[in-house]
């Protein structure tokens, strides 16, 4: 390969991609941003691996399981490894191998920030099943249009339904809330809070209960009726009248009352403040440019929340191109990264993708579950830990006595030799390829992007 | 932005100065070689401070029932009724939870104080706002500094988090450790030497390195549990490294689940059951540390006080904490109760605060670690110190030094 002169295709597969694999670095020198700005398309996921129907199936049948072995009291255990575990790491290995080999890598990161925006957990069983098919169905078909279609989408899907625990909330007024049930207001929070305005989003008690009445009865069929189990809205359930949010008057228009909140939402400042903000964050520093963030909530404004054109703002302004590498990468990252730096073809090992997975798990980023609806970090300090480098290290370890690849043509096909001096002979130095190969993935170099 | 930066240097400057003499620890180096010295001196056992945080707000009333107020039954007796004929007695009209075992031994050794209806600080029904604030100790949000870790600054100690990651309650300037249960193999001493100096010039990687690997021979003696990851695991290796004689001054653990919006009976049956036998591991492994010790449980705000339309509770205000330990001078429900009569609650629903956690967990600094006035201006500014007597006066830690 010749040598890369232009530093900032480094940066392009390194910061925003996921780490260079093959021919990537040579095939992006020609235009590094528009190398970047041709992969803003979704990613298409096989819906045979799991969709919310297949989901549902998988609840039925674990249902049905317990219920032929009552008697014989089966372990709640057992149940989950027979039903559960089999879907739900099918799914993980899919977006991982997804992840590894694909030539996307760009849309693939911004995938990801927006799952986990909009963070579920697999807290029990059901969730375990449901949480991870919101991404493929949510958020990957709606990646790269307007806002308030991907709040929309992922609002009424079962998996955030259900994670927080608005299925059942019912208006006090509805038909339903006059017998019993009553009004929950997690998601109306949430939405609030974490998805779209942001913690100082200027939002008062009165407009999470509001809200929270306007998307009662926005619910999910289940896996009663396999075939029709997603998005149901529950008229009986939905609080009638006329809503005020954030100063704004919604009339009683049944499920659209709370589309049309959430649609005001997507394009309100300060909803282009938060997600600007934290975009700009997760791709290039914990205090990510002023003028960076500006330009881009500038755009977010203008277009009334394009996804597409927030991110072209930030690939072509200067400031997201500086030369020091400003992030620590996440596990996730790390670990994606390492597994393209060994793999260089477009099929995965199975192993390679278990020891994948093993390794999100030691470093603290399992898949779904980061137990909280804010979702996993994205600040250095957070994956900076003692025991999380020597976690990283152990990892390394294991991926690296796996590898026959030759460290050397891994360096060029990643730093090309934008290297130290120091990381260049300590390279040199390894007893073995092998171990060669580990210490460049445990680089100082290879860390950050 | 900028203005905001600068107010955080002038808050930081302010806190430095009025802290004095211990500005020197900082240095990593002159730290952990001070403190070997420290201890080769003073061969005696040093107060231990454990923060236990339960995220997701603990329903306060389900765990410290008042069972005399007249008002509870209207609110909640669905819940009450679930639990209320075995609960432990605690006197003055307050009752513990059934699944409270471990807590119950305690209170009756007078080695548990509980403490009802407190506040974290920050009157809002967000999780991670509240959580932020109990956390970082300060009237307004700052994601940089945990009370704790200001708090072994000034005590100059050392701290551990159980975590994965560093959480907020001990980030800050004092370098603090994280420790979690390994699931991998570890590397060839050979490959940790290398690093060693591929790290030279890296002095983030290098120190994390270092300390990773000073961190592993201390667990490597340690008696292995079974099901690690259990809180009641993680609490006896938390006392383990706490106990040993090098070990850290206090150690942050992390219990989450709290957020009972449905079916909580039973989930909160479980989750005090948790609790309960962590803090029995935390006894048991401490061994004649716990004599030394304080544990202190806290979390980010309580529930409503009416139960919810799917059998759980809501976001609320005023919740309970814990005070376990030998150190303690327990065996006593402090706090002043506001009652639950309509027009007692907070806007309508929730228990109204009477005290802020924070004044307690001062009281606890001044008291266990014998911080001074500028000290505990340094980490709680804006929080006056509550006036009772939580450590026994006559305890070990007291006179240990």
């Amino acid at each position: 390969m010749a040598a890369v002169k232009n530093n900032r295709a480094i940066i392009a597969v390194n910061r925003f991609g996921l780490g260079a694999t093959g021919t990537e670095l040579s095939v992006a020198q020609h235009d590094p941003e528009q190398w970047l700005l041709q992969q803003l398309v979704s990613p298409v996921f096989d819906k045979t691996l799991g969709d919310t129907q297949s989901a549902f199936r998988v609840i039925a049948d674990l249902k049905a399981y317990k219920r032929r072995n009552r008697q014989r009291e089966v372990k709640s255990r057992d149940a989950t490894k027979k039903y559960v575990d089999p879907f739900r790491d099918g799914l993980f290995s899919d977006s991982l191998d997804l992840s590894i080999t694909t030539d996307t890598p760009f849309s693939i990161r911004l995938f990801d920030f927006f799952s986990n925006h909009f963070s579920v957990s697999g807290s029990n069983q059901v969730l375990a099943v449901v949480a991870p098919i919101l991404e493929r169905e949510a958020i990957a078909p709606n990646l790269f249009g307007q806002f308030a279609d991907l709040l929309i989408a992922v609002e009424q899907h079962p998996a955030m339904l259900m994670y927080l625990n608005n299925e059942k909330s019912v208006g006090p007024n509805s038909y339903l809330g006059k017998r019993s049930r009553g009004l929950n207001e997690n998601l109306a929070r949430e939405i609030l809070e974490l998805h779209t305005l942001g913690r100082n989003g200027g939002y008062s008690l009165a407009d999470i209960r509001q809200l929270a009445m306007a998307i009662s009865g926005w619910s999910f069929v289940g896996e009663k009726e396999v075939e029709d189990s997603g998005f149901k809205f529950r008229s009986r359930g939905h609080e009638p009248g006329t809503r005020k949010i954030l100063g704004k008057v919604y009339s009683e228009n049944g499920q659209a009352q709370g589309e049309a909140v959430l649609r005001d939402l997507a394009r309100h400042e300060k909803t282009a403040q938060s997600i600007s903000y934290k975009l700009a964050q997760h791709l290039i520093a914990d205090q990510p440019p002023q003028q960076l963030v500006a330009a881009m909530t500038k755009t977010w404004t203008k277009t009334e929340g394009n996804i597409k054109a927030v991110v072209t703002t930030l690939i072509k302004h200067p400031q997201s191109w500086q030369s020091q590498a400003q992030k620590f990468k996440t596990p996730r990252e790390f670990v994606v990264s390492a597994c393209r730096a060994v793999n260089h073809s477009k099929v995965t090992d199975q192993s390679i993708l278990k020891i994948a997975l093993r390794g999100l798990s030691s470093m603290g980023q399992k898949p779904f579950a980061a137990g909280s609806p804010a979702g996993y970090s994205q600040l250095n300090r957070d994956w900076m830990g003692s025991d999380a480098l020597m976690k990283r290290i152990d990892w390394v370890n294991l991926l690296g006595r796996r590898s026959r690849q030759d460290p050397k043509s891994v360096v060029n096909r990643i730093f090309d030799t934008q290297l130290s001096p120091l990381t260049v002979r300590s390279l040199a130095g390894a007893e073995s390829r092998a171990q060669g190969l580990t210490l460049l993935l445990l680089s100082p170099e290879f860390q950050r992007r | 932005m900028a203005d905001k930066d600068n107010k955080k240097i002038d808050r930081r400057n302010l806190l430095k100065a009025a802290a004095g003499s211990f500005i020197a620890w900082h240095t990593p180096a002159v730290f952990s070689a001070t403190t070997k010295l420290f201890a080769d001196i003073v061969n005696a056992p040093r107060p231990k401070l454990v923060w236990v945080i339960l995220r997701g707000a603990m329903d306060s009333l389900h765990a410290v029932l008042p069972l005399s107020d007249p008002d509870l039954m209207l609110h909640r007796k669905r819940l009450v009724a679930s639990v209320k004929e075995d609960t432990f007695d605690l006197g003055g009209g307050f009752a513990l939870h059934p699944a409270f075992k471990e807590l119950n031994h305690l209170y009756k050794q007078k080695q548990l104080t509980t403490v009802v209806a407190v506040e974290s600080g920050a009157k809002t029904r967000s999780h991670f706002y509240a959580q932020d604030i109990l956390e970082s100790g300060l009237p307004k949000m700052d994601s940089d500094s945990g009370w704790l870790n200001r708090a072994v600054e000034a005590y100059q100690g050392q701290s551990l988090a159980i975590a994965h990651t560093l959480p907020l309650g001990l980030r800050g300037t004092q370098l603090s450790k994280t420790w979690y249960p390994d699931s991998l193999q570890p590397a060839r001493d050979d490959l940790y030497e290398r690093l060693e100096v591929l790290y030279k010039d890296d002095d983030i990687l290098s120190e994390r390195l270092a300390e990773g690997l000073k961190n592993r021979q201390l667990l490597a003696a340690m008696k292995k549990l079974k099901n690690k990851y259990s809180f009641p695991s993680l609490a006896a290796s938390c006392a383990t490294m706490l106990a040993d004689r090098d070990g850290p001054d206090c150690a942050m653990l992390e219990l989450t689940g709290w957020d009972t919006h449905q079916n909580q009976i039973g989930r909160l049956d479980r989750k005090f059951k948790e609790l309960d036998q962590g803090i029995a591991m935390l006894r048991e492994n401490l061994a004649e540390q716990w004599d030394n010790t304080v544990v202190v449980v806290t979390t980010e705000f309580g529930r409503t006080v009416a139960e919810n339309g799917t059998r759980g509770t809501d976001h609320g205000t005023a919740s309970a904490m814990f005070i376990a330990g030998g150190a303690v001078a327990g065996g006593r429900v402090q706090g002043r109760w506001p009652g639950l009569s309509a027009a007692d609650l907070y806007q309508g629903r929730d228990l109204m605060p009477t005290s802020d956690t924070r004044q307690w967990i001062r009281a606890i600094l001044s008291q266990h670690w014998k911080l001074n006035a500028a000290q505990l201006d340094y980490v709680f500014p804006t929080i006056k110190t509550i006036d009772a007597q939580l450590i026994r006066p006559l305890s070990k830690s007291m006179t240990a030094l």
